[in-house]
């Protein structure tokens, strides 16, 4: 394969300012990706998975999805703007249908009352994990499209870089 | 999905069959007239329109298994089996936040044509590209040869032709379509197929509630004899379940059929509705998992079915012994859409591979890439084929690991690379290494038995998270070669 030459940082680069938002998002993916870690490798202990290592999937997981869509979400150094509130709605939602599921107690049997047709147990993976997110992330995608994700003028920005690549090349 | 499917060989389902294959060759041919170039052949010339895109992207995102495997496993395993597709309800836009608009900048300013174009422009290293392009090989191989079975089953089903006849029959007109009209008649076949996946998926999810006397009356059923059915792991355990939505939500972030079609769209812009409009169409194209999975359990325990045989007769035992015969027909039909759809997206990606991807790593450029392009699917077809013919039990173990396959190499370098500038081309190079060399390692010990793994942990899961943690640790050791190992054109579209 090709030949892969390191190139030497430039030593007159601008300090760049630091980015807080992608930091924390990155922090926390490095933090919840390491916990799931932590959660497989209790199960390889004798006796099989304890019972906290669950738990650390049912926050972890959220949280690595999140902080990816964070990741992706923001833009130069503004940040994540009024896309905030949607990514905690996910998070907790998320995390507390998974909990919820966990936490309350097992006890489905034809006497248990039903939601919207299945027991609390089931009913809050199925409506809270499966359909609340759908009603929420996609509709503040786009509605914060134009401000958040690309604009135009974006486009036109990338097109006359291109443009200057190609009459630059020999 | 094996060859558990009845032979059907009704005068409705047959004709519907034949309907179906008519529709498909007609929009081939008008495809294959319209192709003209590599660019057409292999991202359909940067011009599919936002409502053919979506549908198309929903066909390519379900094979056969939500069809048939997924409502089979939830009527084995209870509501656990729900894990592996409630992540839809974040991944479509996820993925547009993550990938979408990056990929389609990256397509505008290079005219790039695959995925693993995307990893050599971000870490401007060919060797990175090559590997990208070595594991969908890879993972493809796996994918092809269980649709190219799944193709085989589903015809044999409709035609009793017999699998092998079903398979080579499958397979002939995926083939004819993807070497005629590439990319392009994969799409709007894909819009077909799509179409006719929602419509028959949304008709027998409102026929179960409807015959089962609605989703409260099936589960009062199911909760008198099989409580732990609707508990909401189902028969999995807790880390089970996480596991499957961990690396199904994670993992459709490195899928080269969905990513890809991200180059596809005509107008940038569009973008804004894509996550929505592909939310709903999946949601339509999965109410035949969950409500055959629970609706046949409730039968079943209420005696109006007799028990399966296997799991994976749900859907075909459902339709042919309760359901309407022209229902019956559109399901087949719409299952044997689901492979040919998902057979055609990957014959095209891994036909890039070859004849793009792999001579680039190598520093060269093939002078005649469409022509390259038709040569690659029909050899990849071919071989697919003859593996799903030849190989037996080994086919259902390749499929399994082409998920977690792409999921291990491609979702760090590609997903947290493109938006991330610490990410080093050694990062990202030790992570493909790591992903493909732990998940083959350990499906292959598990599939013979020389490892078994705790309840709970997949390979699929590990190596995803192994990968990660290399991701992220070799890219933190060679920090100091990062800011410099990226093109301004690829800092700009990165930082927007």
């Amino acid at each position: 394969m090709a030949d892969d030459r390191v190139e030497p940082r430039s030593e007159t680069a601008m300090p760049r300012r630091i980015d807080f938002t992608r930091r924390a998002a990155r922090a926390t993916l490095v933090a919840s990706i390491a916990a799931i870690a932590v959660a497989y490798g209790s199960a390889f202990t004798p006796g099989g998975a304890p019972a906290w290592a669950p738990w650390l999937l049912a926050v972890g997981v959220p949280a690595t999805l999140v902080a990816v869509m964070i990741l992706g979400a923001a833009r130069g150094h503004s940040g994540i703007g009024r896309l905030k509130i949607p990514f905690a709605f996910v998070f907790i939602v998320l995390a507390s249908g998974f909990c919820l599921a966990l936490a309350l107690p097992g006890n489905e049997g034809p006497a248990s009352q039903l939601w919207l047709g299945l027991p609390a147990r089931a009913a809050f993976v199925i409506y809270g994990i499966g359909l609340l997110p759908i009603l929420v992330l996609p509709v503040a995608y786009a509605l914060t499209f134009d401000s958040q994700t690309l604009g135009a003028s974006d486009i036109e920005k990338v097109r006359a870089l291109s443009r200057q690549n190609v009459s630059g090349s020999p | 999905m094996q060859t558990a499917l009845p032979h059907v060989a009704h005068p409705v389902v047959i004709g519907v069959g034949l309907a179906y294959f008519a529709v498909i060759i007609g929009i081939s041919v008008w495809a294959s007239r319209r192709t003209k170039t590599a660019s057409d052949f292999f991202v359909a010339g940067h011009g599919i329109g936002l409502i053919a895109l979506t549908v198309a992207s929903v066909s390519t995102a379900v094979s056969g298994f939500a069809f048939i495997g997924g409502p089979g496993l939830m009527y084995n395993v209870g509501l656990g089996a729900m894990f592996i597709v409630l992540p839809a309800a974040v991944t479509n836009v996820m993925g547009a936040w993550v990938l979408a608009k990056r990929l389609r900048l990256l397509g505008e300013a290079r005219g790039l044509l695959t995925v693993p174009d995307a990893i050599g422009a971000r870490y401007k290293s060919p060797a990175a590209q090559g590997m990208a392009g070595v594991a969908i090989l890879v993972g493809i191989v796996g994918y092809m040869a269980t649709n190219a079975l799944a193709m085989g089953v589903v015809i044999n089903a409709i035609f009793g032709v017999g699998i092998g006849w079903g398979i080579w029959l499958g397979m002939g007109v995926t083939l004819a379509y993807s070497v005629g009209g590439g990319i392009l008649a994969g799409i709007y076949n894909d819009v077909f197929q799509g179409t006719l996946m929602a419509l028959a998926s949304t008709m027998v999810f409102l026929f179960v509630l409807g015959a089962g006397g609605g989703l409260g009356s099936l589960s009062q059923t199911i909760l008198a004899d099989d409580p732990q059915f609707l508990a909401p792991w189902g028969k999995l355990t807790p880390l089970a379940a996480l596991s499957f939505f961990f690396v199904f939500a994670m993992g459709s972030l490195g899928q080269p059929q969905g990513v890809h079609k991200y180059y596809m769209l005509r107008d940038p812009l569009q973008l804004k509705w894509y996550p929505l409009l592909k939310t709903l169409g999946l949601i339509l194209v999965l109410l035949l998992y969950f409500s055959v999975g629970i609706g046949v359990k409730a039968f079943v325990l209420s005696g109006r079915m007799a028990p399966l045989g296997a799991p994976d007769q749900a859907t075909p035992a459902l339709l042919l012994s309760v359901t309407p015969i022209f229902l019956a027909a559109l399901v087949f039909s719409g299952v044997a859409a689901a492979t040919m759809s998902a057979a055609n997206s990957f014959i095209n990606i891994g036909a890039a591979v070859v004849m793009h991807d792999l001579p680039v790593a190598f520093g060269k450029r093939l002078s005649n890439e469409l022509r390259w392009g038709r040569a690659a699917t029909l050899v990849i077809a071919i071989a697919a084929a003859l593996l799903a013919q030849l190989s037996g039990a080994m086919v259902a173990f390749l499929g399994i690991f082409g998920w977690g396959l792409f999921a291990s190499t491609l979702v760090p370098a590609l997903a947290v690379g493109l938006n991330w500038e610490g990410a080093t081309r050694a990062g990202a190079i030790a992570s493909i290494g790591v992903g493909l060399a732990v998940t083959l390692s350990l499906e292959t010990a598990a599939y013979f038995k020389a490892f078994s793994f705790p309840a709970g942990v997949t390979a699929s899961a590990v190596a995803l998270v192994l990968s990660f943690l290399t991701f992220f640790a070799v890219s933190w050791l060679t920090r100091r070669t990062a800011e410099a190992a990226i093109d301004p054109d690829v800092r700009l579209i990165m930082e927007l």
